[in-house]
């Protein structure tokens, strides 16, 4: 009996304990079931998205940029194929020695050790680039083509420049450094200022891959559309003609424009460079070009800033014309040099050109005409002037580097130079000298201003824009005067290019304005030794030659502004290349 | 040795039914578990258990009595089994767990859970303490459950060293010990645990650390609980469909035929079907439990009780793994994670829960 009463107690204290741990086995349950549910229920979202993001890979495929031609759809700048060895590493597990086999068999030179680096990091389904495959080295690997699983050559395109004379205008395009852009992208020129219009948008494919990248199916594609293609107003064969008559010894620039729609023809540049070698990953070539100190980057047509020299003098004298401080008939006496208390400025001919009037003063490029002009002359109104004739603007083509110039007035030598304007200042101005920095792109649009009677087509270098006029209409009679001066410059015997008739009689007649850039300021006593004039100054301190000119005389169609640095005088260097220019583009009638 | 044939209808049929339905998930989970192949998982774990099954209704079969007598004697079998491990084992993954035995990679370790629940039946039950037991008394089978733990935990496999562990303490616990001892330990441990610290090995430190955060390494030691808990909570309510699982498909999740199939199937079948899981589960543990209230003899009632235990905690460790409530610890879901020990071990289990169920108690049954 004593037996079976203690029996009861233990079994007591057993169930007692069942419970226990019955209830602690619920609780658990409970702390399971409601972590289930935080997972499944409240942070379903999550995990379905984590999932999701697992198993779908997405690829960008890039577009084709668009193709930009000239005027005539000759092709500037295209696409082009190219090869690489790549190499998936899932294709074979010894792919390092297929590394090496590959680099002793067809020579590749490849960094080895760098390679191999890079490659332990990268996923075994994707394709990594070994290096670039010339046609040799593809035929060398295709004869040997069954020692090797994982190398495979695969196509790729990048972008094609054909023609060298162009790259200045081009550009190039370059990889970004936004790791969100997954193509080359415009970085220089046209390549850059274009970039919306040719880049196009990349195609997606969406993967479903495994864990470790293998991609098991294809959900879906969205292919890549082409970028749009680019019609330039340039003309390739004015380009490339232009550009083999800029003497190679030195630097200078040809622009050719038509005043009748704006369309920039060519715009040279010497020296220019090849901006293939960017696509080509030429890396020494690149560093040359990157250290050339005569920066062949750098398109000297509408980024090269130089003084005007006389092609300027058209500017003050409608201003003259228009304040009413001369007429056709006003009269000058020109003794070589103008004087302001007790300092003389001096006309480029010594022994002065007698008297002077506004035509003469132009066809002759008189200087102390201008002088005296000048002492009348506000300059705020020459610079607005000359500002509503095209000057001091960047017009917005979609090029590197586009700046203003200078156009120097009362204000911005405040600014600049803190000081007052001197009267002398506006003397130096009038003939294109002085502060005064303008391109040859911007001289050609002022002629074109000029040729137009103030109001003139916008200059443009994308055939498709709609022409859109700039400036202000003058007086008929004033541009008639001007056009006769320019016209007599050229075709009179006393004008400072009439020697062209001579040099190319069977040309078409042009007229146009000569202009020397001075590079120093000349001293009283250089003048005196007549030393600046001689062969025996050094080159790089000898002026910059320039010239604008238009053709036909009677109906003008193409403006052509030139400079040739440190040339010398405009009716020696510059102006029988602009002559030439100007009856080419004549005679291709473009 | 054997009952009476007649106490083959005594046998409680709901719970080999239950039995039956989890081990038949369990198959349709491994089948989906290889992208809807009976290859090489589902077919072959259908076959271990087939083979299985004589052992099964063999166990069924026996005397309660034959089982109280060779008790001790499976416990040294079970002990020279983990020492012949140690020196003979095959080694997989790292560690000496298995010793084959006629064809078959059997882990003495899953046994020892067995043999040592059978010893500590029969121990209290000699006892038969009127009261509660002190420490002198449960010295024995504190010595015999830590001898155990340190056999398998340097193989190495803690996960089931800490099992077995547990398993001795719930049966000392159950059997009766004065509740001050279990509280002093808790302490203790508590306290030790800094001290502990310095005893894990660096992997064992490494893993409770990432257990804590995941993200510390979620494309090495991370990765298992980040995969499992994007699969288990990207199926949602309903789940994604049988055979639907892309973390499983497209082999995100490792070891998803064993420590990690309750995830393949939560990814399949949603909080609804791990529900149901839960569900059965919890039915299948108190089933037993229920029967062992109505006994009187503590080895009837301590072995259904913790074995029934058993097989419910080691079904919420594993869950609670692949949720990221406990550290990665290598503990099979019973019936449901493939493999042949786990399966044979869990088998031999309900075999003796269904004998000791449909038992009728007498008097000195065991003298």
């Amino acid at each position: 009996m004593e037996k079976n009463k203690t029996s009861q107690d233990s079994i007591k204290i057993l169930n007692r304990r069942s419970f226990i741990i019955i209830i602690l086995g619920i609780f658990f349950s409970l702390v399971v079931a409601v972590r289930l549910f935080s997972l499944q229920i409240l942070n379903f979202g999550f995990y379905k998205k984590k999932s999701v993001e697992n198993k779908v890979s997405v690829k960008a495929t890039p577009p084709l940029r668009g193709d930009i031609y000239d005027s005539n759809k000759n092709l500037l700048a295209g696409n082009t194929s190219f090869y690489e060895f790549v190499i998936y590493k899932n294709l074979n597990k010894n792919y390092l020695k297929e590394i090496k086999k590959i680099n002793s068999l067809i020579g590749l030179n490849l960094n080895i050790d760098e390679i191999y680096k890079k490659l332990e990091k990268f996923n075994p389904y994707s394709a990594y680039t070994i290096s670039k495959a010339s046609w040799d080295q593809i035929v060398e690997f295709e004869k040997n083509k069954f020692l090797f699983t994982s190398i495979k050559i695969i196509e790729s395109k990048k972008r094609f420049y054909p023609y060298k004379n162009l790259s200045q205008i081009i550009g190039y395009v370059g990889s970004s450094s936004d790791s969100s852009y997954l193509y080359p992208k415009g970085i220089f020129h046209i390549e850059k200022g274009y970039e919306k219009h040719l880049k196009g948008s990349p195609g997606k494919i969406f993967n479903e891959v495994n864990s470790k990248g293998k991609i098991v199916r294809e959900i879906s594609i969205e292919n890549p559309i082409k970028g749009k293609d680019l019609h330039l107003t340039i003309n390739l064969e004015l380009q490339n003609y232009n550009q083999s008559l800029l003497p190679i010894s030195n630097k200078g620039s040809i622009v050719i424009i038509n005043r009748l729609d704006g369309s920039i023809l060519s715009m040279n540049s010497n020296p220019t460079f090849d901006a293939q070698i960017f696509e080509d990953k030429d890396n020494d070539k690149i560093n040359e070009l990157l250290n050339d100190s005569s920066k062949p980057l750098f398109n000297r047509a509408f980024s090269g800033f130089y003084p005007p020299g006389s092609v300027f003098k058209p500017i003050p004298a409608l201003l003259g014309l228009q304040k009413n401080l001369i007429n056709e008939t006003t009269e000058v006496v020109c003794k070589g040099h103008s004087s302001i208390n007790d300092r003389n400025y001096y006309c480029w001919k010594k022994r002065g050109h007698g008297r002077v009037n506004l035509k003469k003063a132009i066809r002759e490029s008189c200087d102390v005409y201008f002088y005296e002009l000048a002492k009348k002359t506000n300059i705020n109104d020459l610079a607005n002037l000359a500002t509503n004739l095209g000057l001091n603007q960047k017009y917005n083509l979609g090029l590197s580097n586009a700046q203003k110039g200078l156009v120097p007035d009362k204000k911005w030598k405040r600014a600049f130079l803190d000081e007052g304007w001197y009267l002398g200042e506006t003397l130096i101005t009038c003939i294109g000298q002085g502060y005064n920095l303008t391109s040859p792109l911007q001289l050609a649009n002022l002629y074109s201003a000029l040729l137009n009677g103030g109001k003139y087509p916008q200059p443009r270098i994308n055939k498709n824009t709609e022409i859109e006029y700039l400036g202000i209409p003058f007086e008929n009679n004033f541009q008639k005067i001007l056009i006769d001066s320019l016209k007599a410059a050229v075709q009179e015997p006393t004008g400072t290019a009439f020697k062209l008739n001579n040099l190319h009689p069977d040309f078409v007649k042009i007229g146009g304005k000569t202009g020397t850039s001075q590079v120093v300021r000349i001293k009283e006593e250089e003048r005196e030794d007549d030393l600046y004039k001689t062969k025996e100054i050094e080159d790089r301190f000898k002026d910059h030659s320039v010239f604008v000119g238009y053709a036909p005389l009677d109906n003008p169609k193409y403006i052509a502004s030139v400079i040739i640095e440190n040339g010398g005088s405009g009716s020696a260097v510059a102006a029988p290349i602009a002559h030439k220019a100007l009856n080419f583009a004549h005679s291709l009638n473009v | 040795m054997f009952k009476d044939i007649k106490s083959l209808l005594e046998i409680n049929w709901i719970y080999i039914f239950l039995l039956l339905i989890i081990f038949w998930i369990g198959e349709i989970n491994l089948y989906s578990a290889a992208d809807g192949n009976l290859e090489p998982w589902a077919l072959n774990q259908f076959k271990r258990f087939i083979i299985f099954l004589p052992i099964f209704f063999f166990i069924i079969m026996l005397q309660p009595k034959f089982i109280f007598n060779i008790s001790e004697l499976l416990l040294i079998l079970i002990v020279l089994g983990l020492i012949g491990t140690l020196f003979f084992g095959y080694t997989g993954m790292g560690a000496k767990r298995w010793i084959r035995i006629g064809g078959f990679n059997l882990q003495v370790s899953e046994f020892a859970k067995i043999a040592l629940v059978l010893f500590m039946a029969k121990y209290f039950h000699k006892l038969n303490s009127e009261k509660t037991i002190g420490f002198i008394k449960a010295l024995i089978p504190l010595i015999i459950s830590f001898a155990l733990f340190f056999l398998v935990a340097i193989q190495p496999d803690l996960g089931t060293a800490v099992i077995i562990l547990i398993l001795g303490l719930i049966a000392i616990f159950y059997a009766g010990i004065n509740l001050i001892y279990p509280i002093i330990s808790l302490i203790g441990i508590a306290l030790a645990s800094p001290f502990l610290w310095t005893l894990l090995k660096p992997y064992q430190q490494n893993r409770i650390m990432i257990f804590l955060n995941p993200d510390l390494d979620p494309l090495g030691k991370g990765y298992h609980i980040i995969q499992s808990k994007i699969a288990i909570g990207s199926g949602g309510q309903n789940g994604n469909g049988f055979l639907g699982g892309s973390q499983s498909s497209l082999d995100f999740l490792p070891e998803k035929e064993t420590d990690f199939v309750f995830a393949i199937f939560s990814e399949q079948f949603g909080f609804t079907g791990s529900m149901i899981v839960l569900g059965l589960f919890l039915i299948f543990f108190l089933i037993p439990i229920l029967k062992s209230f109505k006994l009187s003899q503590v080895f009837n009632k301590l072995i259904l009780f913790v074995l029934s235990f058993k097989i419910f905690f080691e079904f919420l460790i594993n869950i609670s793994m692949t949720i990221g409530l406990v550290p990665v610890v290598g503990v099979a879901l019973p019936f449901m994670s493939y493999g042949g020990s786990s399966l044979l071990s869990n088998l031999i289990i309900c075999a003796l829960l269904i004998n000791f169920m449909s038992i009728t108690e007498k008097k000195r049954m065991f003298s």
